[in-house]
């Protein structure tokens, strides 16, 4: 090798006989350069990158970069959270991002991860039942508490800009419905006032943009009110006191079994695990709340304890994630990948749901 | 196998010899090379590439045109020779990448996007991109030598809105 700059970091330090250590500029990159740049960078340096420049903070938020991010095939899985702060009538978004200048932050086993309060004002009200993601779209759809009305509203949050727009309402207005995602439709139910077999199921086709009613022969099983529903082996379960489950493939339909007598790998763990806590985390407190989220293919743990320097009026969150990898049909195996306390929040903060979006 | 040498000359008036094969990666000199208007006893200016920089790109030229014929050579190398290859390419591209400064680094992608040079292009960018990823935006800004634009009432928004990364 035949370079005449070998040390790039002593030149740096004995340039300070210059006036300005950059007496000979950087050639400025075009835009293009800098997209192509950014594009290889994982998304979560991005809150911290964004508050270098105008320019940085307007390519970093175009959808420019994000072509450019899947043309190049970096997509990745970035995680979203949403929150209710006490006497704040609207939600706060959270997105997990990385902390710059790690090398300050080199106690305990800290990975730098924190929570970046994302600016959007007046997101809609939802729950977490209603929360799909589908793409680089975060869809909430109907009302989103037992003190509000029902709504057939759908409101699309996009990640890459974030930004909110309205999309087509659905059929049936529904308070606190189950949403899941399955072959590139949406499917949303119950939460409507009246159960009835037309009712109960609307389906969201996303590429034609269209609400369709999926009829169920099954109607004295399907409640208004929904604890918890997933997609396991290509049907999409729906748990209230009852359990309904629908495979579209096949267009059938099946009661199956209550959750508590369920055996469904880790959605049955959202309840159980609370109060012994996850080996390979610290010990969750008895009061403390504890949420597992999807985070692409890893699993993503949320749970919150009080913060004594502030005279037990805050809590932090922290989170943990957990690379998933199944050995054999019974047995699946977890890594913890990162610890962070990520979050510091009011105690009384609501927590309305979190989940995963690819961009 | 073509052996015939063309002549690139830099803006400050250095010029430099290369096979035809090696300076082809670039498909502005190959685009000149197909239309003929390249005349053999003259050599290509290159207006917007420095001497140094030029010789940079043509020492990665050189390096990735010897890959490409070794793999039509032995097409059906066995996969850990294929590893092992890309490996010794891997290792390569890291070591010049290291050699240089982050001003040669952004001079020589400039260079390799006016010459069109793609895997150029991609290397340097990757090297750039791991260059600023745990740097404080005030790093950052002194690496792409760029200013804060921010007026102070902004920033103070911006501070306000993004505590999380300022605690």
């Amino acid at each position: 090798m035949s370079s005449p700059e070998k040390k790039r970091k002593k030149k740096k330090t004995t340039s300070t006989n210059n006036p300005s250590p950059e007496s000979s500029p950087i050639a400025s990159l075009p835009d293009d350069l800098l997209l192509s740049i950014f594009a290889r960078l994982s998304r979560l340096y991005y809150p911290s990158l964004s508050l270098v420049s105008k320019t940085f903070r307007s390519l970093l938020a175009s959808p420019e970069l994000y072509k450019t991010r899947s043309f190049l095939g970096r997509t990745e899985s970035c995680f979203y959270m949403c929150l209710v702060f006490p006497s704040e009538p609207n939600r706060r978004w959270f997105t997990l991002c990385r902390k710059p200048n790690r090398t300050s932050t080199k106690k305990k086993k800290s990975n730098g991860h924190v929570m970046a309060a994302i600016p959007i004002p007046h997101s809609p009200p939802g729950q977490w039942l209603g929360l799909v993601a589908v793409g680089s779209d975060i869809y909430n759809i109907g009302g989103g508490s037992i003190y509000e009305e029902y709504s057939s509203s759908v409101s699309i949050l996009d990640c890459r800009s974030h930004t909110w727009r309205e999309g087509p309402s659905m059929l049936v207005k529904r308070n606190c419905p189950a949403a899941n995602v399955f072959d590139g439709k949406i499917y949303i139910a119950g939460g409507c006032e009246d159960n009835s077999s037309s009712n109960w199921m609307e389906v969201f086709d996303i590429k034609t943009q269209t609400w369709k009613p999926v009829m169920n022969p099954i109607a004295e099983r399907c409640e208004s009110i929904i604890c918890k529903s997933a997609v396991i082996d290509e049907a999409i379960c729906v748990f209230g006191h009852k359990g309904v489950a629908y495979n579209p493939k096949e267009d059938r339909w099946e009661a199956i079994a209550e959750l508590n007598y369920l055996d469904l790998g880790w959605i049955w763990f959202t309840y159980s695990v609370i109060d012994k806590g996850l080996k390979g985390l610290p010990k969750f407190a008895d009061h403390c709340r504890v949420k597992l989220a999807d985070y692409g293919a890893k699993m993503a743990v949320l749970w919150d304890k009080y913060l004594p320097s502030s005279g037990y009026q805050n809590k932090t969150i922290w989170c943990a994630v957990i690379a998933l990898e199944r050995r054999n049909t019974q047995e699946m195996w977890g890594k913890v990948e990162c610890l962070d306390a990520v979050l510091t929040v009011p105690k009384s903060y609501e927590f309305v749901g979190a989940l995963s979006a690819t961009l | 196998m073509s052996s015939n040498m063309i002549m690139l000359k830099s803006s400050d008036g250095a010029s430099f010899e290369i096979e035809e094969a090696a300076a082809r990666k670039s498909k502005i000199i190959a685009n000149m090379i197909e239309v003929e208007c390249v005349d053999e006893d003259k050599a290509i200016p290159l207006q917007n590439v420095t001497g140094n920089i030029l010789a940079l790109v043509i020492e990665y030229c050189n390096k990735h045109i010897v890959d490409d014929d070794d793999d039509v050579a032995t097409e059906e190398a066995s996969e850990e020779e294929e590893e092992a290859k890309k490996k010794k390419v891997d290792d390569w591209e890291a070591e010049f990448m290291n050699s240089m400064s982050l001003e040669t680094m952004f001079e020589l992608l400039l260079a390799a996007n006016y010459l069109n040079i793609k895997s150029l292009i991609d290397l340097v960018c990757q090297t750039i991109a791991n260059n600023i990823k745990d740097k404080t935006p005030e790093e950052v800004r002194k690496i792409f030598s760029i200013e804060n634009d921010f007026t102070p009432e902004e920033e103070e928004e911006i501070r306000k809105e993004n505590a999380w990364a300022f605690g």
